[in-house]
């Protein structure tokens, strides 16, 4: 099964903001229009509350606060998108609050660059990869992570650079394996 | 084939809960024929359908017990404890290997072959009376004549999509006796409609045996369901050896002619025997024996429980959609479309209490696993208990049933390990040797309620103050009635047993059983006179997915709050609830204790004049939760809210409103005690 779901080469396109970020399709079930929300009490800020879908609740988390972008402004272009998410092994349905929907796109596993180790803003596990198009960069998303972690931020954290130490170290390490 | 394997093990776990059930009931009165033939009739079951299978083990093992009780059943051996021991303990064998997907692991194996030792073992030291009454049977067999019987097996089309195999059905007719089968084919379809899938063919079986027409039947016994069988008893000697009657069934087959018994009576009766001719027409209609296994009208189908979710489901979503088309009537004001939503509503409420009624489930099904416990454990710990239960038809939501065994079981071996006494220290105290435990069901309202009596020692309150003072549980001058007492036992980290022996009082106690039943919307209470026994009482909901609840609002947002909890509703000036003090305000002349719904969920004070304060139970003592509106009584379906929101533990579900708005279920003891907790913290921080 895995590997079928990884063959899939599409990818819906979406912008937080300005940037433009990619999921694979399989993981999208259904592109809604924004619908009444009803907020739970004393759940984290980016858990948005809860919505009807066909009869369905469904909960849903604002994308943005997850990016560190501040909470979604509803606008005529904000969307829904209904992921189905492998959470532990189990599978479930989530909504994520996104800016504008964009298109599909077929992108080759060999256009698909690695995530940048430095210099990016988020934490590398939560990106699957990156992609260039009409001279535009699409950050994949690994949805899986995103979408059943409780950590409120994709952002690294101020102890970054100690981050980026770490992956150099291991680098060098391995290095000298070969050498060896 | 998986898809067989599964319905077997399915099938074979209730030959073993039969079984299990049957032998239980044999230990009280052990000449009880018609329970003696059900444990063969289930062994026998187990046996044939295991080996059909692929489980060698299963009906290897099952055909040794088998033997036993087949000599139990012609009293040529008795029952007795020792026995009764050992087949229950091969039940529990039989039910470890059919969980077995593939090899067996060692352990088990080297169980397996003890166990059938012990069963050969038994077998042959119980032989020598039972030798000189085989011989004496033998003897009888012998003057048994021999007798032909007609079988008429017409298998429905689908009977090998069972995994049943006709022709071994045949074969095992020929191990019975001399056999004519004679297969008719006519129904055969032209090759291009041929299905091979379906069997088309039916037989003609002539037998001449010295067995009953019971041992017959037994053969058919899987396959009862799936096709026509008549067994008649034509002659009274072997016809088979007449030359003259094969050739008149030769020649009938040729023609591929069905036969009737009737027909076969009259070939009988024109036969060139006189003497026998006589015999028939005397004694014939008499001894035509129909066992009819025809088509039954089928009282009750397996379905799987995946479809009944579903259909749950599908009943919950009429029920909201239908709450959405009585809004929009009643708006809508037109008296037809009136008239048309009040009918559905009638419908749907219909279809709800009928499909509900379907997944209940009663709780005879695990009273066998109690019985057991009780039995084996009042054993192990040399104490002599009587199980009793009483209500057993009382019906509960199956998801209710599943998750109730266990904790009850945790309750009956407290019982048991420290309620009943010794029988020696019983009968110094006046009372009957023989300990008793009743559980009792009944319906209550909307609840059902299970209690379990002991007659034992009863819990000693001062033993357990000084317990919990021991652990720092209550400080020593703490002023506690015996019900705040006998509550102290469902505290995490409580266990009453002074010394840990291995059946209860591993630290896990009364806590995990109160947690456990809480899941399931359930409250226990714990009642008991030293000296005299315990009660303790289990209340539960009917179902799990519906309840009925309060739609209130708060912030355009609505909640429903269950009903089972609320206990009265006050209209309070908000000015009032806002000066209180000590979040306290006087309700009836009483101090109530109250919590302002909008400021627990960070939202701004409320503009209105008039809100309301509903007063709630929590652990025995009263709540108030102040919200804006009561909005009325509303029958919620309840939906959960998903994994995402698994740690906002104040709102239990979700469920949808008419107008297609969420409401949240709210859990008003979750969200007391968070509450409460704040404002503690907050009140230390200060």
């Amino acid at each position: 099964m895995k590997d079928t779901v990884v063959n899939i080469n599409s990818y819906l396109t979406f912008k937080l903001g300005e940037e433009i970020f990619g999921a694979n399709v399989s993981k999208v079930l259904n592109i809604l229009e924004m619908t009444k929300i009803t907020k739970v009490p004393k759940a984290p800020a980016f858990m948005k509350g809860v919505i009807n879908l066909r009869g369905a609740v469904l909960p849903l988390i604002d994308t943005r606060i997850k990016f560190d972008m501040g909470e979604t402004d509803y606008t005529t272009n904000t969307c829904i998108l209904v992921l189905d998410i492998d959470m532990a092994g189990e599978s479930v349905h989530v909504g994520a609050l996104v800016d504008s929907v964009q298109e599909v796109l077929e992108i080759d596993d060999a256009a698909i660059l690695p995530p940048p180790s430095i210099g990016s803003k988020y934490k590398s596990e939560f990106i699957e990869g990156m992609a260039k198009t009409n001279d535009e960069f699409i950050m994949l998303l690994n949805m899986d992570l995103i979408f059943s972690t409780d950590e409120i931020s994709l952002l690294r954290d101020s102890s970054g650079e100690v981050h980026v130490d770490l992956e150099e170290d291991s680098l060098e390490s391995k290095k000298n394996n070969k050498k060896k | 084939m998986d898809n067989f394997r599964k319905k077997f093990i399915e099938e074979a776990t209730e030959h073993i809960q039969d079984l299990e059930q049957a032998l239980l009931e044999l230990e009280h009165s052990p000449t009880n024929k018609p329970l003696i033939e059900r444990v063969f009739r289930a062994m026998h079951s187990l046996k044939g359908s295991g080996a059909m299978f692929g489980f060698e083990k299963v009906s290897e093992f099952t055909h040794h017990l088998e033997t036993i009780y087949d000599l139990v059943r012609n009293d040529e051996m008795a029952i007795n404890a020792e026995l009764l021991n050992l087949t229950l303990k091969s039940v529990d064998h039989l039910s470890l290997l059919l969980n077995e997907e593939n090899e067996p692991p060692e352990t088990l194996l080297e169980k397996h072959t003890s166990l059938l030792s012990q069963i050969e073992e038994y077998i042959s030291a119980n032989k020598e009376s039972s030798v000189i009454q085989f011989e004496a049977k033998d003897k009888k067999k012998s003057e048994k004549q021999l007798q032909t019987y007609f079988i008429l097996f017409q298998p429905y089309e689908d009977i090998m999509k069972n995994g049943t195999n006709p022709l071994f059905l045949i074969d095992e007719l020929h191990t019975l006796g001399t056999c004519i089968a004679t297969p008719i084919y006519y129904k055969i379809p032209q090759p291009e409609e041929f299905d091979p899938d379906k069997c088309y063919t039916s037989w003609q079986i002539y037998l001449a045996t010295d067995v009953d027409i019971n041992s017959i039947t037994d053969v058919f016994i899987f396959v009862e369901d799936e096709c026509v069988l008549e067994v008649n008893q034509i002659h009274e000697s072997n016809l088979l050896e007449n030359q003259e009657f094969i050739n008149s069934i030769n020649e009938i087959q040729k023609n591929q002619k069905e036969l009737t018994v009737t027909e076969i009576k009259d070939i009988v009766t024109g036969l060139s025997q006189p003497e026998e001719k006589e015999q028939i027409k005397t004694n014939g209609e008499e001894k035509v024996v129909t066992v009819a296994v025809k088509e039954q009208t089928i009282s009750s189908i397996r379905v799987s429980s995946d479809k009944l979710d579903q259909l749950m489901n599908l009943v919950s979503e009429m029920v909201t959609t239908q709450a959405r088309l009585s809004l929009y009537a009643e708006q809508d004001g037109r008296p037809e479309l009136l008239n048309i939503a009040e009918n559905v509503q009638k419908l749907s409420r219909q279809l709800r209490d009928n499909a509900f009624s379907i997944v209940l489930i009663p709780i005879e099904n695990m009273l066998t696993r109690f019985q057991r416990l009780v039995r084996d454990l009042s054993k192990d710990l040399k104490k002599d208990v009587v199980f009793e239960a009483e209500g057993t038809d009382t019906e509960l939501d199956k998801t209710i049933i599943e998750n109730l065994t266990d904790p009850l079981m945790h309750i009956l071996r407290n019982s048991l390990d420290h309620g009943i006494e010794l029988p020696d220290i019983r009968s110094k105290m006046g009372k009957p040797r023989q300990g008793k435990i009743l559980l009792k069901a009944f319906y209550s309202g909307a609840n059902v309620i299970i209690q379990v009596f002991d007659d034992g020692a009863g819990i000693d309150t001062s033993f357990i103050r000084t317990k919990a003072i021991t652990k720092g549980l209550i400080s020593p001058d703490a002023q506690l009635s015996k019900r705040e007492i006998l509550d102290l036992v469902f505290i995490p980290g409580f266990s009453t047993a002074s010394k840990v022996t291995d059946v209860s009082g591993r630290g896990v106690g009364m806590d995990v059983v109160k947690r456990k039943i809480a899941d399931i919307r359930g409250e226990v209470e714990l009642e008991s006179e030293v000296g005299i026994g315990t009660t303790l009482t289990i209340k539960l909901p009917l179902t799990l997915s519906i309840i009925d609840g309060l739609l209130v609002k708060i912030d355009e947002i609505h909640y429903v709050i269950p009903l089972s909890v609320i206990d009265k509703i006050y209209a309070v000036e908000h000015r009032k609830l806002m000066k209180s003090f000590n979040n306290m305000t006087i309700l009836d002349g009483e101090q109530v204790p109250f919590f302002y719904l909008r400021s627990e969920f960070s939202l701004p004070e409320s503009t209105a004049e008039y809100e309301e304060i509903i007063v709630v139970r929590y652990e025995d003592k009263s709540v108030g939760i102040a919200v804006d509106t009561v909005v009325g009584e509303y029958q919620a379906v309840l939906k959960p809210l998903g994994k995402h929101y698994k740690k906002q533990e104040i709102i239990s579900g979700a469920t949808i409103l008419g107008d297609g708005t969420i409401a949240l279920v709210l859990d008003t003891n979750k969200a007391i005690k968070q509450f409460a907790n704040q404002t503690l913290i907050k009140e230390e921080v200060q």
